[in-house]
């Protein structure tokens, strides 16, 4: 199935006179098996060594393979590849929004790169605030939903792509994707929950289960994955709503609270910290005794979470009522907009009627014999 | 979609009796499954869309949210949801910052910065990327097209995905030309349509590799270049609307009216709330700002406190408020038991309102020692003159009809006040982005670019290098063509200056500060409330509302005017230091004030001048000069100042003939008009300064005229001193420069490396010219 070559024009022809696919043994004898693995246990066990595993593969790839390949215009290259190299302008643009706020301020005279450095740490923090809420918010829904309905939007899949030949490479010709099961919500890849011997021994034991979260009766949880295959596919992309909603809303929020004034006093001197890191009780005390200031020999965290709680407070309780209330309504839009993604997500609007997005619950008839492949 | 196809086929030849809306599939003849028909096609080529179609798509963008909101959405539409909700997102950001900043320029800036972001994540792939590669290659790399269920989509997105058999012979012919495909080339079309995938391939790549760096760069350069047409552009906003408002009375707009309906909501609960309050200090303050409103002065409000308390319930007082007041301190039948002249004394006293009289009186007929008797006269004083107090302060709800009142005739006053307040800030205002402000920063980019400096220059100037500035201006002094340059441009700024804030502009706030003011007094004159009236105008107080947005007017304009003066006469006294007068002229004075002197002299005095019309704050001139480290004695003093300030002695012939050369003759005759009044009274009120702080300096002064200047007029007359104009501005300019030197090489070296790395793209392979030169040997 993945060697198809499609149009067989004399370009093709040239390419596969010598197409060996230089396919290792291994290689050949699962040649037309579906190598596609569900990483749930590994999700499961060691979520966090997991996630980093396949965050540090996309960073690495997207940096390195998927750019030569595009460069080259491989014909090798696909939409995974080119939405993982998304990544790349995503954290360019965040050292590069950084770096235009504070790298010229050095050349400054004071007070203009005083004036400079302060905009430029808010800046900074602003990027930083902006990219951890984002990724963080979207766990207020999701999180919820995983919960209650068994399904988890983030789940991975370890996919196993087989390319075709290119510049004389013959042998390396199997490489691997790590996508998200419910990444299309028009193609989940709902085969991979089959014989899954994590979710059960029944065959489909994940939809059984799945059914059961969704409030299935008993009797319907026999054709669970029919059932609930809709249903599932009705959450997911109501989860990718309100996410993609909430997170930005968050992510405006976290640069709001970047930009207050408690941020500009904010010391991060690393080198002073570092060397009096070890003793740095002591050096705080002499500052505090002779008057200095203390923030730049105390801890890091302190002063930083110092600076969180007053810059916070003053989003939502600015002095200047009109800044205030835009600080509250920002913030309430965002905390609005996570909980009416989890009443949505977690709510079956279609429970009563059946589903007219899905032909299946309109047009299969339970009590007719079915053939599922 | 296999599980449904297979429950249809098996119940064949059955059709399903509910169908969905829009199934991907339909049925042949005999009832059979097969595929749609298919409708896509491919978008017309654009590098720009039209702003009809981003709305339609941004309407149905929308609806999506609403069809996704019930789980019914698919992955195009959740990808284009998620573009609007970055955008929606990042609006929000934007509008919270724009309420947050206080200056109108930050807080456009926001929206600036907002969509100059986005339009560069837009522009940059389309600039750098698209429009080079579809005019050397033929391929649009970001070619849409429209898909059977009417979606648009990016032809080239995914590469496994092939659509590029939607490609219509002219396209492809157009293409393959370009691409320098071979004509007799077999299976030509299959080999343009390899090529026109690996260009997409390659321009979408290096689109991510450069989208990073380009976008924020390009952004802030966009943001960099729009800072000065949107300061402008917001300063020509303010003239008008402000001008607009006064004269249409914009008090009266929506805006101010839900402002005053607000706060007469306010007020009337305050009134509630604190009705049973009496009108003590405490509650009057409290009033008083309230009533006072930020628009007016504090001294406004110490007027209306002084009418507030004013606001006293006569109490009567009789035996029965003594007996009452007294209490049981003293002994109740002793007002039945005093003598017929202690009874009448009581009584005389009653009448006349005398509290010591009184209580002497009932202290007297106790029985006691004299000390005793002494100390209850105290207590029956102290206790009848605070039952007296206490009965004087009404309640504010005895009163609140009377604030009521004062009220209605403030808040107009008030909201009149407001517009004229923003007329005047507008022009003269001492905060950034007003026009004077912002008229003086240009007459320091005119004159920074008339001065022609290179950056080490430049970066010395910003440090306050007066050596460089003396030279720079030297220089600019000896060459005849840039020294009327220079002054004509100056010319230009000052006059429209002085059309903006000249005598008809001053004249046109006096009238209406008099007519707003006049209205107010007038109306709470007739309400009995004349102090605070006597506060806003009036012809025997000093110190009246109407006085002091007078003063302050005349003052801010004063000191622009005493800038702009002082600019011309430095460029003037550096032009005649170099031509040999100034020397001329100090000769001269010491000459007729009989002092002998030498070249050593006369060049220390040049110096002087030139360095005291540079750097000279209005300290150094009390200081007589000695602050600003020049130890000169009385007649040098007087020397320097005869030379810059002396009408008779400084006749200004250089500077006219250079005026009349740029602006004409009669201008440039009332422009040295303005000029000579300026010297005449900088010599008076600044110059003659007799500071009785430093003794030895006290007594020394030119012409021996003694000033009344306070300290603001003579800080207004002495103006700004150029070396700060100049080093300020040269700082903004040497920061700007350096930034955009920065940025701006690393933006045009992206952009280069881009389109270079763009000509590389969509070339033949070995094996595509292998084949080609195989095909021409066949």
């Amino acid at each position: 199935m993945v060697y198809s070559v499609g149009v067989q024009n004399q370009y093709n022809k040239k390419l596969y006179e010598h197409a060996s696919f230089g396919k290792k043994e291994k290689d050949k004898r699962s040649k037309c098996e579906n190598h596609d693995a569900l990483l749930i246990e590994e999700k499961t066990k060691h979520p966090i060594s997991t996630s980093i595993k396949i965050q540090t593969n996309k960073l690495a790839n997207a940096f390195t393979k998927y750019p030569k390949k595009g460069f080259m215009g491989s014909k090798n290259a696909n939409f995974y590849e080119y939405l993982t190299m998304g990544m790349v302008p995503y954290l360019i643009g965040s050292g590069m929004l950084i770096g235009v706020f504070n790298f010229a301020s050095k050349f400054f005279d004071t007070p203009a790169a005083v004036n400079s450095a302060k905009l430029g740490k808010k800046m900074g923090l602003g990027v930083l605030a902006y990219g951890i809420l984002k990724t963080l918010s979207k766990k207020f829904i999701e999180v919820p939903v995983n919960l209650m309905r068994n399904v988890d939007v983030n789940l991975p899949y370890d996919k196993v792509v087989y390319e075709l030949p290119e510049n004389n490479n013959k042998d390396n010709l199997v490489s691997h994707e790590y996508h998200k099961v419910f990444e299309s919500v028009d193609f989940p890849r709902f085969d991979l929950f089959y014989n899954n011997k994590y979710f059960g021994e029944e065959r489909d034991a994940y939809f059984k289960k799945t059914a059961k979260k969704f409030g299935f009766k008993e009797e319907d949880v026999e054709h669970s994955d029919q059932k609930v295959k809709p249903k599932i596919r009705e959450t997911v992309v109501k989860t990718r709503l309100f996410t993609t909603l909430s997170s930005y809303l968050w992510a405006a929020t976290g640069v709001g609270v970047a930009m207050q004034k408690p941020w500009e006093s904010l010391i991060i001197n690393p080198k002073t910290r570092l060397a009096n890191f070890k003793n740095y009780k002591q050096i705080a005390k002499q500052a505090k005794e002779q008057g200095r200031n203390i923030a730049k020999y105390n801890y890091f965290y302190k002063d930083f979470g110092n600076k969180f709680v007053e810059s916070c407070k003053q989003f939502i309780n600015n002095n200047h009522k009109a800044t205030k209330y835009a600080g509250r309504a920002l913030l309430g839009a965002a905390v609005g907009m996570t909980i009416l993604g989890n009443i949505f997500a977690l709510h079956d609007f279609n429970k009563d009627k059946g589903s007219k997005t899905q032909a299946s619950t309109s047009l299969i008839d339970d009590s007719k014999e079915k053939v599922i492949c | 979609m296999t599980n449904v196809l297979n429950a249809i086929i098996a119940n064949k030849p059955i059709r399903p009796t509910v169908q969905d809306k829009s199934p991907s599939f339909t049925f042949d003849s005999e009832g059979r499954i097969k595929p749609l028909k298919d409708k896509g096609k491919l978008l017309p080529s654009k590098i720009f869309g039209s702003p009809v179609e981003y709305a339609k798509d941004l309407k149905q963008d929308v609806l999506n949210i609403g069809k996704a909101a019930k789980g019914k959405a698919n992955d195009h539409e959740l990808g284009r949801i998620n573009d609007l909700a970055m955008k929606f997102g990042s609006l929000c950001l934007a509008t919270y910052l724009f309420i947050k900043n206080p200056l109108k320029l930050s807080k456009a800036m926001e929206f600036v910065g907002f969509g100059s972001f986005f339009a560069s994540m837009a522009l940059w792939p389309k600039l750098a990327i698209q429009a080079p590669l579809k005019v050397r290659t033929g391929v649009d790399i970001h070619q849409k097209y429209i898909d059977s269920q009417g979606r648009k989509k990016m032809l080239h997105q995914d590469p496994q995905y092939d659509l590029t058999d939607l490609y219509s012979r002219e396209d492809l012919d157009k293409m393959g030309k370009k691409l320098n495909v071979s004509e007799n080339l077999p299976d030509r079309d299959d080999f343009i349509k390899q090529r026109a995938k690996k260009t997409a391939i390659q321009g979408n790549t290096l689109w991510m590799a450069t989208a990073g760096f380009a976008t924020p760069l390009m952004s802030a350069l966009i943001c960099n270049r729009l800072e000065k047409p949107i300061a402008k552009a917001i300063e020509k906003y303010d003239l008008i609307s402000s001008s607009v408002g006064m004269e249409k009375g914009a008090a009266n707009g929506p805006i101010s009216k839900l402002k005053q309906h607000l706060a007469q909501i306010s007020l009337n609960k305050f009134l509630q709330q604190n009705a049973d309050r009496v009108m003590d200090d405490k509650l009057v303050s409290e009033l008083a700002v309230k009533l006072g409103g930020k628009a007016n002065s504090a001294t406004l409000q110490d007027a209306i406190k002084e009418e507030l308390k004013s606001l006293k319930t006569n109490v009567k007082l009789d035996e029965s408020f003594i007996r009452a007041a007294v209490g049981d301190k003293v002994p109740q039948d002793i007002f039945n038991t005093l003598s017929e002249k202690q009874r009448t004394l009581l009584n005389k006293s009653i009448a006349e309102g005398s509290v010591r009289g009184i209580s002497d009186i009932i202290a007297s007929a106790v029985p006691g020692t004299k000390h005793e008797q002494m100390q209850l006269k105290k207590t029956i004083a102290s206790l009848i003159e605070k039952a007296k107090t206490s009965q004087e302060l009404p309640k504010l709800s005895v009163i609140s009809d009377k604030v009521q009142s004062m009220y209605s005739s403030l808040s107009s006053f008030a909201s009149e006040k407001a517009m004229l307040d923003k007329f005047i800030t507008a022009r003269v205002g001492d905060k950034s982005g007003t026009y004077i402000a912002n008229q003086w920063g240009r007459v320091g980019d005119k004159l920074i670019k008339s001065l022609k400096l290179n950056t080490a220059e430049l970066k010395a100037l910003s440090q306050g290098n007066m050596d460089v500035l003396m030279d720079k201006l030297s220089q600019l002094a000896a060459n005849e063509m840039e020294y009327d340059k220079t002054i004509n441009d100056l010319m230009r700024l000052i006059g429209d200056y002085e059309s903006k804030t000249g005598t008809p502009v001053v004249s046109r706030i006096k009238q209406k500060a008099q007519d707003i003011c006049s209205r107010a007094s007038g109306d709470l004159q007739t309400k009995g409330f004349s102090k605070v009236a006597d506060k806003i105008t009036s012809s025997s107080q000093k110190g009246t509302l109407e006085t002091v947005i007078n003063v302050n007017t005349a003052e801010r304009i004063s000191g622009a005017q005493s800038s702009f003066y002082r600019l011309i006469q430095a460029i003037d006294i550096i032009k005649k230091s170099k031509d040999g007068k100034l020397n001329q002229q100090l000769s001269r004075i010491l000459k007729e004030e009989g002092q002998k002197f030498d070249i050593a002299t006369l060049e220390k005095l040049s110096k002087a001048c030139q360095k005291v019309v540079l750097t000279a704050t209005t300290t150094d001139y009390v200081e007589k000069l000695k602050s600003a480290g020049f130890e000169l004695s009385e007649v040098e003093y007087k020397a320097v100042m005869k030379a810059l300030f002396d009408n008779k002695i400084d006749t200004a012939n250089t500077l006219e003939q250079s005026l009349s050369k740029s602006v004409g003759t009669e201008r440039a005759q009332e422009i040295l008009q303005g000029f000579r009044n300026y010297k005449d009274e900088f010599m008076n009120k600044v110059a003659n300064w007799q500071n009785g702080m430093t003794k030895d300096l006290s007594r020394r002064t030119v012409t021996g005229i003694t000033n009344s200047a306070n300290a603001v007029e003579r800080n207004n007359i002495a103006g700004k001193p150029i070396k700060n104009l100049i080093q300020d501005v040269a700082k903004q300019t040497y920061n700007s420069q350096k930034w955009l030197k920065i940025f701006g090489t690393t933006f045009a070296a992206l952009t280069v490396i881009t389109l270079a790395l763009g000509l590389t793209f969509g070339r033949k392979s070995k094996m595509e010219k292998q084949i080609e030169e195989e095909s021409k040997v066949k």
